[in-house]
């Protein structure tokens, strides 16, 4: 190839590029490489939202039930069977997407605000049942004893991941991956109908789109990234808690999508990163510090709705328009 | 004697429906009217139910509480309502949502700050206290109490809605607020007295239920998604909805508790899963 046609692919994937730099130096940048690998989970969960939300316009408050049936699945099956890690992945994947089919297909009966109500509520069987089936999932206690599978392609690799250095670059992986299938999925013809879905979806349905199918298909696919989140977060920290199928975890993940900026999938990245670094440092020093992340989240709400990245953005703009013209 | 058992039960599941019923009126008339699912409504009855505490530990004063109470709550929820979500309004219907679940999170952590992280236990006052016996059957005086005033208030707050000029403005306003206001009503202190109409119920059962619940910080959250489900089976917008469903959840957790108690509450979404299947409306949707 020329150096004009990399020249070109360069330019077309300098936002890729730019988020691979900055996650490839990140776990030697912060003060230990756990926190990088949690910011990337969570970043990988809020974008599959971001696909729900941003592009879609669909409110949802599931994203727990989805990220925790993941986490489960993956906890169940090495607890009781030490599988390959790919298994595991898939049946993650697999036991998160038949959920959000369903999911999908009961809220989407209606129209409007229904669905925030029902998905909720949704939320909260899926934890009392996680609460109560105590000799399956431990309740309260959670599932302990998850340990860490190698990385195992039959014939090829067996690698374990135990090292945390590792097992980031294992997540990181899959979570360039997924940003890169989802980026195609919202630049696709598909995409664009979601996101005439979101704009009208009256509209939308008078050019002859079954608009319920598109809705019911996005909620698989948020479902299906949000279940790898999960894998990967079960995987990481070795037990799945009781609050990874709460409504805690879905509220995380919508605090991180509107604090970063929706509709953007770098947003949310961002998001994930200011959330999760901002609750790592607060927490050292006061207990109760969701006070004040309710409180900038309020404040996000009302003056600031593209977030972060809308202020970035917003502040590029202005530079733009006032730098001097060459006379 | 299982007969006894079931009485005693379905007793008890009418008082369980009749707090999901105060907080679903609420939710459901906030709906109906504003187009806002309110994140915070669980907030309310925590506050409701802290204030409860609150005063009756300092005045050693239960019904005092029960008066102060829905005073409090509505008051809190004007103040938001006229400078938080105020703001919002015209906007996508998702900020106001979202506003609401910011409040939720800031209201739950600062009841942690005043109060500390664990719930507190709170006697009904002494003349509440007791049982009163119906041949073999014996009936917590507090819970008969409980259902007495909060059937009182469900059918005061339904002829303030059917019978009522305000009641009208509201009943209007669900069916379309912009027509309301060409009409020349002002809409926006209708929607401020609306929410905090809906705070106060909240507030109070709150405050009714404390003594049979305790209280603690988490409270809300949890009877929260519960409403949720009440009124999606009632119907959305649906005043008497909101009443059928809170009783039949009510029922069908206090039933279901005698046979398998951890399911209790599993069975509340289970039934509403099953009646959206049947009925996508809820049982008496008027709207989508």
């Amino acid at each position: 190839m020329k150096w004009d046609q990399w020249k070109t692919i360069f330019q077309k994937n300098l936002s890729l590029i730019f988020i691979l730099c900055i996650f490839l130096i990140l776990p030697f940048v912060l003060p230990y490489t756990a926190l990088a690998t949690e910011i990337l989970i969570f970043a990988l969960a809020t974008i599959a939202f971001d696909l729900l939300l941003g592009y879609t316009g669909i409110m949802i408050f599931c994203q727990a039930s989805f990220f925790g049936t993941g986490a489960y699945i993956t906890g169940l099956l090495i607890h009781h069977y030490q599988p390959n890690i790919f298994l595991c992945m898939g049946a993650a994947i697999l036991g998160a997407a038949i959920l959000a089919l369903c999911f999908g297909y009961m809220s989407t009966q209606r129209a409007g605000t229904y669905g925030v109500l029902l998905t909720l509520a949704f939320n909260e069987l899926i934890f009392f049942i996680a609460y109560q089936w105590k000799t399956l999932t431990g309740g309260s206690d959670g599932l302990r004893d998850i340990p860490r599978p190698n990385l195992e392609i039959p014939g090829l690799l067996n690698v374990n991941l135990f090292s945390e250095t590792r097992f980031y670059f294992f997540a990181l992986f899959f979570f360039v991956f997924s940003f890169i299938l989802i980026k195609k999925i919202t630049e696709s013809p598909f995409g664009k109908v979601l996101q005439g879905i979101r704009e009208n979806e009256t509209r939308t349905m008078a050019i002859g789109f079954n608009t319920r199918l598109f809705k019911v298909v996005a909620f698989i696919i948020g479902g299906i990234f949000m279940g790898l989140a999960g894998n990967l977060y079960a995987m990481f920290m070795n037990f799945v808690d009781i609050n990874h199928v709460a409504f805690d975890t879905s509220g995380k993940i919508v605090m991180m999508e509107l604090i970063g900026g929706m509709g953007t999938l770098f947003g949310p990245i961002l998001g994930a990163g200011i959330v999760t670094l901002a609750s790592d440092i607060a927490c050292a020093y006061w207990e109760r510090w969701l006070l004040i992340l309710g409180a900038v989240f309020v404040a996000f709400v009302l003056f600031a709705r593209g977030g972060v990245w809308g202020l970035i953005e917003s502040v590029r703009g202005r530079l733009k328009f006032s730098r001097p013209k060459k006379a | 004697m299982l007969l006894n058992l079931v009485i005693v039960q379905i007793f008890n599941g009418l008082v369980l429906g009749m707090i999901y019923v105060l907080l679903a009126m609420g939710l459901s008339i906030v709906w109906g009217m504003m187009n806002i699912i309110n994140f915070s409504h669980g907030l309310f009855f925590a506050i409701g139910a802290y204030l409860a505490y609150t005063i009756f530990s300092v005045t050693k004063n239960f019904f005092m509480g029960l008066i102060l109470i829905p005073i409090g709550t509505a008051l809190i929820g004007i103040l938001l309502e006229r400078t938080l979500l105020r703001r919002l309004y015209g906007l996508n219907i998702l900020y106001q949502i979202l506003m609401t679940f910011g409040i939720a999170l800031m209201g739950r952590e600062l009841i942690i700050i005043l109060y500390g992280p664990i719930g507190k236990s709170f006697v009904p006052p002494d003349i509440l206290s007791g049982t009163i016996s119906l041949g073999a059957l014996f009936f917590p005086t507090y819970r008969i109490f409980l259902l007495f005033v909060s059937i009182l208030l469900t059918i005061g707050v339904w002829l303030f809605i059917e019978k009522t000029k305000y009641g009208s403005i509201i009943r209007a306003g669900t069916e379309d607020s912009e027509m309301v206001s060409a009409l020349g009503i002002n809409i926006s202190r209708v929607f401020t007295l609306i929410f905090g109409l809906a705070m106060a119920i909240a507030g109070f059962g709150g405050g009714l239920a404390a003594p049979i619940r305790g209280v603690e910080p988490m409270m809300g959250e949890a009877i929260l998604g519960i409403c949720f489900a009440v009124v999606i089976i009632g119907g959305m917008g649906s005043f008497l909805g909101a009443i059928i469903g809170g009783v039949i959840v009510g029922l069908s957790q206090s039933m279901v508790a005698l046979i398998m108690p951890s399911a209790s509450i599993i069975v509340i979404f289970l039934v509403m899963a099953l009646i959206l299947l049947i009925k996508p409306r809820g049982l008496l949707g008027i709207r989508d």
